[in-house]
């Protein structure tokens, strides 16, 4: 499955131009020359570049690009989103940094990438490499199956999740049948350390198939050969897998990696709607903290100025990815 | 799938521990489903009494009443005009810019392409403040252009990059010859380009679709109508709060996963290649 990108445009363009309109490709051994001279070539050549490029830029500049440069400005200020916004210079920043309740979420941030990057990765590069080596049956189900949460939305995910997970929940009973004693309730939202465990499992069970198919289609870019004669020279499935698959693998860990951090960042959906952040502010992470206080307590100053920070630790992570990346492509080569 | 060398006898210290986990996960991840599914069967009083039992009899009254009370109808509607255009103009106009950007050799081209790909690193909230005030300063918030914008805005730069590194692939010969025969790069594009980018395109249309479907927090900031509400939006509206009524809560929640369910029986292969080309050295 998943042929990758580049495959199947060699697969789709080889010959038989069947899907061209008859008449649309002539290639007559001697070509007429073009009736156009070389300077309206270029003009409407350039023409259509602009045509075909606008849309995309023109959309993306307004809505993402624009509204970052008009953010920096607004995160100088104080405002309440109405009359002027006041010039407060660092002030908002400073307010942020020594707020204990951003510090708070700022962990729990630090624990969502954490979980998906140690988490997610290792456990979805396991469930990939069972299924590539074909070590069960029906394996294809079992693929299917794990890849499903993807689809379904964070808002479902996050009430179905929170619903397990309440006193009253599924959880609390489960625990209670195993243990077989009925007054337990499941308490821990009500450990200020501990609240996030619970949202931590919940972003693992989501996205840990995401990693997985991703492993997967790699996996199977390896040319078999290479394990074949790996085998030949009698090297163990340990060998195999650390002297061969791994070191192969490296750049995708790497990738999956940018993609974790920049997906844990984005976590919002899921914990809003599961805890709102709460109780107490146990569950909140940057995001939320952002959105609170700039639509519940009106302080759009300091919801930008959070939003700036949100942006610099994204590309901060990912430069350490980065660097972590070099150090182990270079060991491994 | 895998070639068939690769199937060979694993020894059992592999092949316990490997159906092991993967029975496991797999009933972690489905055991969840499977019970929020049947459970919006069961009135309240039915799941509270005893939570993992099957229910008495296969009665909609949930679903009714929930989709009745809780506007699911219009939300659903929304949600399919938001899905809609946002996916048929954002796979449109990544689809041109891609070929823009892989097949015109203007210099310039490295420059935006790197601009988009940079759109990769940026989350939805760093410019919610900002996209917000905009928005209300505009007299776009409140309307269904304005959150349809960001939806195509935020889809654009990874299905930008779909299309370009695909287009970049196909031969220049195909343009070339339409170019001898004197179509202009606009019919090359429309004729030959996206006909050619079949595969990438269905690629592209899922993979907005899914997120588009799924996006929530345009929706909840930009508008305040209720009548604006996207299905995701509407249930958090109407289920997060219903715990005084599961079974209502779980049909709300079964109706607003099982579009997607459906989709993805048919379409998961494509949707795994999607989310798979992300990773893809690139």
């Amino acid at each position: 499955m998943s042929l990758p990108v580049s495959e199947i445009v060699r697969d789709e363009t080889r010959p038989g131009r069947s899907f061209l309109r008859p008449g649309a490709v002539t290639r007559k051994p001697s070509r007429q020359p073009s009736q156009k001279s070389g300077m309206t070539m270029g003009a409407s050549k350039r023409k259509s570049f602009l045509i075909l490029l606008a849309p995309a830029v023109l959309i993306y500049a307004a809505i993402i690009i624009f509204p970052i440069i008009f953010n920096t400005g607004l995160s100088l200020t104080k405002w309440s989103g109405f009359g002027e916004p006041k010039w407060v210079g660092f002030g908002q920043y400073a307010k942020i940094l020594t707020d204990p309740v951003f510090l708070h979420g700022l962990r729990n941030n630090f624990l969502v990438v954490g979980v998906s990057v140690f988490g997610q990765i290792p456990v979805g590069f396991v469930l990939a490499y069972i299924i590539y080596r074909r070590m069960v049956e029906t394996e294809r189900f079992f693929e299917v199956m794990i890849f499903l949460p993807i689809t379904i939305s964070p808002v479902v995910v996050a009430i179905l999740w929170n619903q397990i997970f309440s006193t009253s929940g599924v959880f609390t009973q489960l625990v209670r049948v195993i243990r077989d004693d009925p007054r337990y309730v499941f308490s821990i939202f009500e450990n200020k350390q501990f609240a996030i465990v619970p949202i931590l499992f919940v972003i693992l069970w989501m996205y840990t198939g995401l990693y997985m198919v991703i492993f997967i289609a790699n996996l199977q870019k390896i040319d078999p050969e290479v394990l074949e004669s790996a085998k030949m020279d009698g090297a163990s499935e340990w060998q195999i897998l650390f002297r061969i698959i791994i070191p192969l693998m490296v750049n995708i860990i790497f990738t999956t990696s940018v993609f974790a951090i920049t997906g844990s960042l984005k976590s919002f959906d899921l914990i809003f709607v599961f805890t709102g952040g709460g109780p107490a502010h146990y569950t909140e992470v940057v995001s939320i903290y952002m959105y609170l206080n700039t639509f519940r307590y009106y302080n759009y100053g300091l919801g930008a100025a959070v939003s700036m920070i949100i942006i610099v630790l994204s590309v901060g992570l990912i430069y350490m990815a980065l660097g972590v990346y070099r150090y182990f492509a270079s060991r491994y080569e | 799938m895998s070639e068939g060398s690769l199937v060979r006898k694993h020894s059992l210290a592999w092949t316990v521990p490997a159906y092991t986990i993967m029975v496991v996960y797999t009933v972690l991840t489905l055991g969840p489903l499977i019970w929020l599914f049947y459970s919006s069967f069961k009135p309240h009083p039915e799941i509270v009494r005893n939570i993992f039992s099957l229910p008495k009899s296969l009665d909609f009254t949930n679903y009714e009443v929930a989709w009745v009370r809780g506007n699911l109808g219009i939300y659903f509607v929304n949600s399919v005009i938001y899905t809609s255009i946002a996916t048929a103009l954002t796979t449109l106009f990544a689809l041109s810019a891609g070929y823009a950007l892989a097949k015109f050799g203007y210099k310039i081209a490295a420059v935006v392409y790197a601009f988009f790909i940079m759109g990769l690193l940026v989350t939805p909230h760093s410019v919610l403040v900002p996209l917000f005030v905009l928005e209300t300063s505009t007299n776009i918030d409140n309307t269904r252009l304005g959150v349809i914008l960001p939806y195509i805005a935020f889809g654009l730069p990874f299905l930008v990059y779909l299309a370009t590194s695909y287009i970049r692939g196909i031969p220049d010969e195909l343009e070339q010859a339409a170019l001898c025969d004197g179509a202009d790069h606009l019919q090359i594009f429309w004729r030959i380009i996206a006909p050619v980018a079949k595969p990438v395109t269905a690629t592209m249309i899922i993979f907005s679709f899914i997120n588009n479907w799924n996006e929530f927090v345009f929706v909840f900031v930009l508008t305040s109508d209720k009548m604006l509400r996207s299905l995701p939006v509407g249930i958090n509206a109407f289920a997060a709060g219903l715990t005084r009524n599961y079974g209502l809560q779980f049909a709300a929640l079964v109706i607003g996963t099982f579009p997607m369910i459906i989709f993805y029986i048919f379409f998961h292969e494509q949707i795994a290649r999607g989310f798979a080309a992300g990773a893809v050295k690139g």
